[in-house]
């Protein structure tokens, strides 16, 4: 434990040998594929599939409902078709005839608040009810505080873009549903899928042995599943229906947006005591359904992380015509903290006071105080925060720092182990690896608990014949899945112990021990405990960039990054996971955002190439500090430390310009525009330093 | 995409033959299959010009060089005559996409490239360019738009060796039937700032077979700004190419790519005159303000126009 482990399945998957939910040819497969409405809103009044299902090379088409119904953005189903070629299906979703009456659509938060604004559903009003919070007496803390500083903040749609695409490979037959799903969770595919076609359980089985890729929005077999079962069934073949990237940008959720108007006060000696929050946000044309994994609306955790006495926040969802949120990697956090870390940098330069002072003044965490000064120091923050302001030229150096705070325990998983005459050992567990590396931490809690190597480990997940575990969400699953096997392995040995003869069976003891099995293998099974887990973590990060004054571009020099996550099982792998979270937080703070056009509602960036990802010559240096605390057990670190990059960058940035960043992402014209070099612009939000 | 014949063809001529009104030139197919995916463009017949002996040749016998219209954007960045002598050229190329998409784009293909136009290039629109009524972009989400258009269209041209080639003075030769002609950059462009439908001024059927370019320049350089570090288009790109013999400056010309249908000409009587001192590149920058139409989101793209023509001109200078 603690040490560096390659992965276990590493050389599967680059060798090709990997095979994933698109991999799966079960004989007779027909490609599915799946016609979208083109336009934000309207009314299908009907539906003909016959020119499709008259083409060669189809053998299903299936409507997404019955008509009459209404689609309410850009990228929702109409219909599917199963065939036997690629180019045969497009073929047919270009022939299926859709009459369809257009409606009035909105597609902008702002003018959807508007009173006069079309409706997303006709019988509600777009603005959901608030959800408002109060603590103290926010009038007096305003009044009496020795400083007040606000702002404006915004964050974009962010799409979850998984490298792997959602989809499945689902055969239907009188005998019960086979299905290679793409997923985070292979018994809520299964449940899934028991609902919408009312299979039993025990008939239905699910498999993800790999997976590429996913942030919370792959839990159920999704709408494509249901559709690719019912071309299944009605094909009499099984259907692989993999989405295009085209698809992947409109219909499969996202982080929602969020615009927060935020007043922050304070004591002169830095204790906050004020803090005040009107916010909304879009979670597309509706917070969830039930294969969103729970999107949870537009809202978000605030006041973020800091104890403040008096605070007022009031938080609104606006519906309009675009696909809708699923939970993505640490629901609501990045854009809790971009507003919160931005509106405390504020009040350091009013107050004259050390960001990373201000915080450890109001961080009610032991554990992220002490990862201010670790960060701090090597970071080297103290000359460098003062250096930044002062740098000459057209390129600016500036940095930042930003927290985070997630949850993160374990949950009731289950695991098998069976220890073989022959010695060998084979764990069984009915879980799935996002690409985590969760095989190779069952391996090595495995090997840990016989004095093996972990190599000497077979494991088997992600089938839900396997002994149930949870979903991979809310990065839970290190620390279920290691409690379960743990459990499982001390039984397995307890009872080799006995059925040897041999008081301590592990290490160099262990062929003579298994010998003594001669027939009869050990078989035991272990779940989740208390005590082995733990939950609750922060996190702390720190940004250097570059930003070209006269261009308005900017470079990430360096992160670093000290994050707890009590007991370290696989060095390697979490720092690796790290490594992922931070490039996914530049993502969100520079490049990654979802353009809607409000004249015909549609998505103008479905695709890799205006649609920008980080990409390798983008990524700096990275330098992670992972503190290890075994006393804490396993707890997962998925989702904290992509939280606070994004705060930590835009800090960054501000410090280098002189100008508060307000809006996410960072792209040059908004660089610019901070600057006020737009022609005929002029900035208007000046920073406590301008 | 739709069906299509496919032809090979072995010779310039060859190729001439067999093409017709509804064929389309295949060279490294990064433009025209992403559009014949899209139902963007459906040719009745696909000519492949890959096999064409010489096409990929690059002659530099002479003091015109000689590149084929098949030689790789790749081999263009890595060259080494070019890197030795217009590396300004090599510059431009290793901006092009990434190092997949540089193995088999050609020359040719970069300068002959559709519009990048979100509006055009999306399936579920037909935009003005497309034969539709309306330019989505001029109301709508411009930031990647034209500053300077001469039609309703505003889709800017994106060929990055289109604005250096066009500082260098290069020359595109095209067989058009049985003629071959000569065009320049302007004039391979130039029905692209009056014609909303036009991409450039290549009719159907015409071939670009090679390009030539003076080496008299001896002096040039290319820049870019893009969102992102590597495998990004330019959201402005800037080439300048002059003759230089101690403090004597010639022929200096300065293009901007993705400002406008086609690269972008800043003129000014300074650089007639061969004045390149800072007060004289200072008011060549300040020129282009004047000039522009920005519309809602791309204005940024004045100020990262100016800065770029400062630092290359600077660069060329020191």
């Amino acid at each position: 434990m603690g040490k560096d482990h390659l992965r276990y399945d590493g050389p599967a998957k680059v060798s090709g040998g990997a095979k994933y939910a698109s991999d799966a040819q079960p004989g007779g497969w027909l490609y599915g594929m799946i016609l979208r409405s083109p336009w934000p809103a309207a009314r299908i009044r009907a539906i003909d599939l016959r020119p499709a299902l008259s083409l060669p090379g189809i053998r299903a088409a299936v409507t997404a409902n019955d008509p009459p119904f209404t689609v309410r953005y850009c990228g929702e189903e109409l219909a599917a078709v199963a065939a036997l070629s690629k180019q045969s299906g497009l073929d047919a979703l270009r022939a299926i005839k859709v009459d369809a009456d257009l409606l009035p659509f909105v597609v902008k938060e702002e003018a959807a608040l508007r009173d006069t604004s079309p409706r997303v559903f006709e019988n509600l009003p777009n603005a959901g009810e608030p959800r408002e919070m109060q603590t103290g007496d926010v009038n007096s803390a305003f009044g009496t505080s020795y400083k007040t500083v606000e702002g404006f903040f915004q964050t974009q749609v962010q799409l979850h873009q998984c490298l792997e695409t959602h989809g499945n490979t689902i055969q239907v037959t009188p005998e019960g549903i086979t299905c290679w799903a793409s997923t985070q969770g292979i018994s809520s595919v299964r449940d899934s899928l028991v609902d919408s076609t009312g299979v039993p359980v025990d008939k239905v089985h699910v498999m993800s042995e790999f997976m590429g890729g996913g942030f919370g929005s792959k839990y159920g077999a999704g709408i494509e599943g249901g559709l690719a079962a019912r071309l299944s069934k009605e094909a009499h073949l099984p259907v692989r229906l993999m989405l295009t990237r085209f698809d992947e940008a409109l219909a499969v959720g996202n982080r929602p947006s969020s615009f927060q108007k935020v007043r922050l006060s304070a004591n002169k000696d830095g204790t906050l005591v004020g803090y005040e929050l009107e916010a909304f946000g879009t979670a597309g044309y509706a917070s969830g359904g039930t294969t969103a994994g729970g999107g949870g609306g537009a809202g978000f955790p605030a006041p973020y992380i800091y104890r403040i006495p008096s605070t007022r926040v009031r938080q609104t969802t606006v519906a309009i015509n675009a696909g809708s949120a699923r939970a993505m990697r640490a629901p609501g956090h990045p854009q809790a903290s971009f507003g919160m870390e931005s509106i405390l940098d504020e009040m350091a330069l009013a107050l004259g006071m050390d960001p990373v002072e201000l915080r450890i003044k109001n961080d009610p965490s032991e554990i992220r105080r002490q990862q201010y000064k670790i960060a701090a120091e090597r970071f080297g923050w103290n000359a460098r925060y003062r250096f930044a302001a002062s740098s000459e030229g057209p390129v600016k150096i500036g940095v930042g720092c930003a927290g985070a705070t997630w949850g993160g325990g374990g949950h009731g998983s289950e695991a098998e182990v069976r220890i073989n005459p022959d010695g060998s050992v084979e764990v069984r567990c009915g879980t799935q690896d996002l690409g985590t590396g969760t095989k190779t931490l069952i391996a090595i809690v495995a090997a840990e608990v016989f004095g093996l190597e972990p190599a000497a480990i077979s494991v088997s997940i992600g089938d839900t014949t396997f002994p149930p575990s949870g979903g991979s969400g809310g990065s839970t699953t290190a620390a279920s899945v290691a409690p379960a096997v743990f459990d499982a392995c001390q039984s397995a040995l307890a009872d080799l112990t006995s059925a040897s003869g041999i008081s301590d069976p592990t290490g160099l003891n262990w062929r003579a021990a298994t010998a003594r099995l001669r027939i009869n293998p050990v078989v035991a099974r272990g779940r989740w405990k208390e005590g082995l887990s733990s939950r609750g973590v922060g996190g702390v990060q720190m940004a250097e960039v570059e930003v070209d004054a006269e261009t308005g571009f900017v470079r990430v020099k360096r992160i670093v990054c000290v994050q707890d996550c009590g007991l370290v099982v696989n060095r390697l792998a979490s720092i690796s996971q790290i490594n992922g979270g931070i490039i996914m937080g530049i993502g969100f703070a520079l490049y990654e955002e979802r353009i809607l056009d409000d004249q015909t509602g549609i998505v103008l960036n479905p695709n890799f190439e205006t649609y920008k990802l980080p990409g390798a010559a983008d990524v700096p240096e990275i330098d992670v500090i992972l503190q290890d605390m075994p006393e804490r057990g396993v707890i997962g670190i998925g989702e904290p430390v992509t939280i606070p990059t994004a705060a930590a960058i835009a800090n960054a940035v501000s410090n280098a310009i002189g100008k508060r960043v307000t809006r996410l992402p960072i792209t040059p014209p908004r660089v610019l525009g901070l600057l006020g070099k737009l022609p005929g612009i002029q900035s208007t939000y000046k920073s406590g330093t301008g | 995409m739709q069906n299509f014949e496919y032809a090979t063809a072995r010779s310039v001529d060859g190729a001439i033959q067999s093409s017709t009104s509804e064929s389309r030139f295949l060279a490294g197919g990064i433009d025209l299959l992403g559009e014949m995916k899209e139902y963007i463009t459906s040719p009745k017949r696909i000519i492949d010009i890959k096999l064409i002996p010489d096409l990929d040749r690059i002659d530099t016998s002479t003091s015109i060089w000689k590149l084929g219209a098949n030689v790789t954007i790749a081999e263009i960045a890595k060259n080494e005559r070019i890197l030795a002598t217009l590396p300004s050229l090599a510059e431009a190329a290793s901006e092009v996409g990434s190092p997949q998409i540089r193995n088999v784009a050609t020359l040719g293909g970069n300068l002959a490239q559709h519009s990048r136009c979100w509006y055009y290039r999306h399936r579920d629109l037909r935009c003005l360019k497309r034969g539709g009524s309306t330019c989505y972009a001029r109301d709508g989400e411009n930031k990647y738009h034209s500053l300077f258009s001469g039609n309703p269209c505003i889709s800017p041209v994106v060929s990055n060796l289109a604005v250096i080639l066009a500082a260098l003075n290069a020359r595109v030769n095209v067989r058009r039937g049985d003629k071959e002609i000569g065009l320049t950059i302007g004039e391979l462009y130039s029905d692209a700032w009056n014609n909303p439908l036009a991409h450039n001024s290549l009719l159907p059927g015409d071939l670009i077979a090679h390009v030539e370019i003076p080496t008299q320049k001896n002096r040039s350089t290319y820049l870019q700004v893009s969102e992102k570090d590597a495998f990004d288009w330019a959201l402005v790109s800037c080439a300048v190419a002059g003759r230089n013999s101690g403090d004597q400056w010639a022929d200096v010309s300065i293009f901007l790519g993705a400002v406008a249908p086609i690269p972008f000409r800043v003129e000014s009587p300074l650089l007639e005159r061969g004045d390149l001192s800072r007060e004289a590149i200072e008011s060549i920058a300040e020129s282009v303000v004047s000039k522009a139409t920005p519309m809602a989101h791309n204005g940024y793209k004045v100020p990262i126009a100016q800065v770029l023509i400062r630092r290359a001109l600077a660069r060329i200078v020191s």
